[in-house]
């Protein structure tokens, strides 16, 4: 329980990740260290969240996701962040947390086409 | 009687579980899937806040049924420090913590009642509730 | 005494009817009398003056089913309470009058007739009130259910755009509901880009357009675009009048120049074939 890692997939220049349970604030900065390190590893320019099996998140983990797009962005990467489920986006902005200038996509297909676009302009 | 149940926060694990006991609670309870979502994200905040201020304390959760309305109420019960200024505590982006600042506000905004009684030094109780529409 | 009484009425009870009937047509603003069809007056007139008499002839017990009934069916033709009110002082008149002329209330008795028909008309009258405050409540509640339900559905136009168009006023308790169902329909119909159109909504003040700005975050954060559409001259002037930053959004004048683009958001134009 203790040490559970989310995995992260490499597809050309892209990274994947989708998050498969309820994150705790453990394996959730875990998670930032993994991205940010295989992000340096293989000079991937974008990633691709998905977040569909998440039924809720609350500012600690809001906060964290928006830290790793800001990291991702320093380090020259572009993060998209896709399936996030209606009652979680109503929550969020209710929370008063609106992650600007994030970019979303409704699902991994699209999200993957809007960052190629994103990488190509 | 009413139905009662609760998690006693002492480490980071204990959010995790509060929040379960909670997410299944509104669930049982009938709420839909927004509404599953307001409680089990407010019961996150306030079992931070225990975590981060006081360091232990208790996450109750009371399910309510007065003159034909049903709804839940959460109650956060710490011996902490207390809050020393209620009106900065209650300002959106204030956070002594470094964290996003939504807390207490925000937790208000998701529930339909949210009291605080605090005294420093002794301690805090927030006590949070939610009707079924 | 009584008996004699009942006898009276109920013998001159279509000379009574027409009397009331005159006298309500008299009443000001009053419209039921005169732009209903004549039948329904006249069994509404039958059935109210029945309602009036029958807990004379049973002993003053009054018949609670026939009461809400009644009480349902004037909240529907749309009657006031101050109009029903006058209809049972009309009623309760035109009877005493009735009697007067019959002879049957004369001036050595009419001290106890008022007492009779005290009696007679006062827990007539509350109870008739009652009953109509209770259909009253009842029909409030429905139309609120109602409104709530064609208040806010999401419409697949285009694959990738859907609409929404609000109408009437917006309060934290719809918005809400708009919300949810906004969010669930963007996911659930895949729509890339939603329009939010206002042209039914008649004021749009700072809380509205604060639920506004919401639902449209919430929109992005699920991973589509929300256009707001339907923006008339009066409300552009009130939102900036009022200050209220739309910077953010996309909005245009007529939904059909928020589909134009909508479509162009999703590289797609509308031709003409020939």
């Amino acid at each position: 329980m203790m040490n559970m890692r989310i995995p992260i997939l490499k597809l050309n220049d892209t990274l994947i990740v989708s998050i498969q349970w309820e994150l705790d604030d453990k394996t959730a900065l875990q998670f930032q260290e993994d991205l940010l390190n295989k992000m340096h590893e293989t000079t991937a320019r974008g990633i691709v969240i998905d977040l569909t099996p998440i039924d809720f998140i609350d500012s600690f983990i809001a906060k964290v996701l928006g830290d790793v797009i800001s990291m991702s962005g320093l380090m020259g990467a572009k993060v998209v962040i896709t399936g996030i489920q209606p009652a979680v986006a109503i929550t969020l902005i209710e929370l008063g947390i609106r992650l600007e200038d994030v970019l979303t996509a409704l699902d991994l297909e699209n999200g993957l086409d809007k960052l190629q676009k994103e990488l190509e302009a | 009687m009413e139905y009662r149940s609760f998690v006693d926060i002492y480490t980071e694990w204990d959010i995790v579980a509060a929040r379960q006991l909670g997410r299944n609670e509104a669930k049982n309870s009938g709420f839909g899937t927004v509404d599953q979502a307001r409680i089990t994200t407010a019961i996150s905040e306030l079992a931070r806040n225990i975590y981060l201020y006081a360091g232990k304390g208790r996450l109750e959760i009371e399910r309510l049924s007065e003159n034909g309305l049903h709804g839940i109420r959460i109650i956060a019960s710490d011996e902490g420090p207390g809050i020393q200024d209620m009106r900065k505590v209650m300002e959106d982006g204030y956070s002594t913590s470094g964290g996003l600042g939504a807390g207490m506000p925000g937790v208000k905004r998701l529930m339909d009642g949210f009291k605080v009684d605090t005294e420093p030094g002794v301690g805090t109780t927030i006590t949070a509730t939610k009707w079924l529409r | 005494m009584n008996k004699q009484m009942i006898k009276c009425i109920n013998e001159n009870m279509d000379e009574i009817i027409e009397k009331w009937q005159a006298m309500m047509k008299n009443e000001k603003g009053e419209r039921f009398f005169h732009f209903m069809p004549e039948n329904l007056v006249e069994k509404t007139s039958r059935e109210f003056a029945e309602l009036m008499t029958t807990n004379i002839a049973e002993n003053n017990i009054i018949n609670a089913e026939k009461l809400t009934d009644f009480a349902s069916k004037v909240v529907r033709f749309g009657w006031s309470i101050k109009f029903v009110n006058k209809a049972i002082d009309n009623f309760s008149n035109i009877t005493f009058d009735l009697l007067e002329e019959k002879e049957i209330i004369h001036h050595d008795n009419v001290r106890l007739f008022h007492g009779t028909f005290a009696n007679w008309i006062s827990p007539l009258r509350e109870t008739i009130i009652e009953a109509y405050s209770v259909e009253w409540e009842r029909t409030v509640n429905l139309q609120k259910i109602a409104l709530q339900e064609l208040s806010a559905s999401l419409i697949p136009v285009f694959e990738k755009i859907s609409v929404m168009p609000l109408v009437g006023t917006i309060d934290t308790e719809r918005a809400k509901l708009i919300m949810e169902n906004l969010l669930e329909g963007v996911v659930k119909q895949r729509a890339e880009v939603v329009l939010l159109d206002i042209t039914g909504v008649p004021v749009v003040d700072t809380m509205v357009a604060h639920h506004i700005i919401q639902a449209a975050d919430a929109v992005r954060l699920v991973g589509s675009k929300c256009m707001l559409v339907g923006i008339r001259p009066e409300i552009a002037q009130t939102i900036v009048a009022l200050g209220i930053n739309l910077q953010d959004f996309t909005t245009t004048s007529t939904l059909q120049k928020g589909m134009k683009e909508a479509l162009e958001l999703t590289n797609r134009t509308i031709v003409e074939v020939k």
